[in-house]
């Protein structure tokens, strides 16, 4: 992992900084974002200690760039994006280990871990078993607010492959939640 | 709008709300009843994202493919059989070791080209008590050479699989045959009647070939000093 800037919201993991110096009010609001942050890239990842990692890097190079934001209020779906292409980086610079889920929420899908409200936890699974191309847009409009034209901005699709891949992840949630899977009517596109 | 228009955009944004679409819902009950299905999913789904499933396994816990069970397993066979191979070829004792300390110090002995003389041999083989049956044309390099205190001879001999070294030890008395393979050599230390006769080659070889006959090719004179 790299080293942070001092001062930085990152410098430590976790870690909350004293809000002080003309910088202050943007640590604060980097800050109060990182448990969404934290979360977006969960999903993306799979995986929470390398979302955590995400997140460190993603914010390290939010502060680098920060003169970039001009509108605070526009720092969500800004930070968000950067986690986004973080996570692609991180698969980029070394292919990480891949650990068959089916085999991981098997295990886990143990009476320990099972909880109340049986159908949210199936879901909740269902969901990280979905393929990439599917969960990032789900995780992305949900998640994220991001509209359909925004997101096919940020995944280079055209606005109607981007339509597909949201009307399949929740074709294939349907029938896990015990509905029938509606046709598939969206135009063919080599996914799972 | 269609019907498969409608589902297409219900079913990636539930929370749509086109006058197109309101206008198709309003004549459509199985594509309004459909939104209200995938709206009631939605509202699942937010909720299931608000937390992701704790499935990080501690990497200590996690267990390795069945593949890489199997690959440790062989390769820690593999290695027992190399410190296995090693440890039974290795020399045998400093016998072993100082012939072939001997015969690396001496690497040009492998790289004759030409037959050593009659004389040449005899030189070789005075004061070890020896003599040869051997052809001279088959012998590429002869010197007497100090080894553990006396003079051996030192012979290179042109054999079919290419150059052997040999060492006629009339002092050294091994109990029994000793094969050993040390610094890119193999070679075998022979009981001969008098004393002992070390072959070597570079690489992997059989010698107990040329062991044996050279063990029928020396003959061991009654007045060694």
């Amino acid at each position: 992992m790299r080293n942070s800037e001092p001062g930085s919201p990152v410098s430590s993991i976790g870690g909350r900084l004293p809000a002080a110096g003309a910088d202050a009010p943007l640590t604060r609001l980097f800050e109060s974002m990182r448990p969404d942050l934290l979360r977006f890239a969960h999903w993306l990842a799979r995986d929470r200690a390398i979302a955590e990692d995400i997140v460190q890097e993603a914010l390290l190079r939010a502060w680098r760039s920060r003169d970039a934001l001009k509108d605070p209020s526009a720092a969500r779906p800004w930070l968000l994006t950067i986690v986004r292409r973080e996570h692609a980086r991180l698969y980029e610079r070394k292919r990480l280990e891949l650990v068959s889920l089916d085999e991981v929420v098997e295990t886990q899908a143990s009476p320990r871990f099972a909880e109340p409200g049986g159908e949210l936890f199936a879901l909740r699974h269902a969901i990280m078993r979905l393929p990439i191309e599917y969960r990032e847009p789900l995780v992305l409009q949900v998640l994220g607010g991001f509209t359909t034209e925004e997101i096919a901005r940020e995944l280079a699709l055209s606005a109607t492959a981007v339509l597909t891949r949201l009307f399949r992840a929740r074709n294939k949630l349907r029938v896990i939640c015990g509905l029938a899977a509606a046709p598939d009517l969206a135009p063919r596109e080599n996914l799972p | 709008m269609t019907c498969d228009e409608a589902r297409l955009l219900i079913g990636a944004d539930p929370g749509a709300a086109t006058t197109a679409l309101e206008e198709h819902l309003a004549t459509c009950a199985a594509c309004a009843r459909f939104r209200d299905e995938m709206r009631s999913l939605d509202a699942d789904i937010r909720r299931a994202l608000e937390r992701p499933p704790d499935i990080a396994r501690p990497r200590s816990d996690r267990q390795p493919p069945r593949w890489r069970q199997w690959a440790l397993a062989a390769s820690v066979v593999l290695a027992t059989l190399a410190v296995l191979g090693v440890w039974l070829l290795r020399p045998s004792d400093t016998l072993a070791r100082e012939v072939v300390a001997h015969v690396q110090g001496e690497p040009d002995s492998w790289l004759a080209t030409q037959h050593v003389s009659a004389q040449g041999i005899t030189q070789a083989l005075h004061g070890a008590g020896v003599a040869l049956e051997i052809t001279s044309d088959k012998i590429m390099y002869a010197q007497s050479c100090w080894f553990r205190g006396h003079y051996v001879p030192h012979l290179v001999i042109q054999t079919a699989r290419g150059p052997a070294t040999v060492l006629i030890l009339r002092h050294e008395q091994p109990r029994a045959r000793r094969a050993f393979h040390e610094a890119g050599m193999s070679g075998v230390i022979v009981p001969a009647e008098q004393g002992s006769i070390a072959v070597l080659t570079r690489g992997a070889g059989d010698l107990d070939d040329l062991a044996g006959q050279m063990q029928h090719d020396v003959h061991w004179l009654a007045d060694a000093h």
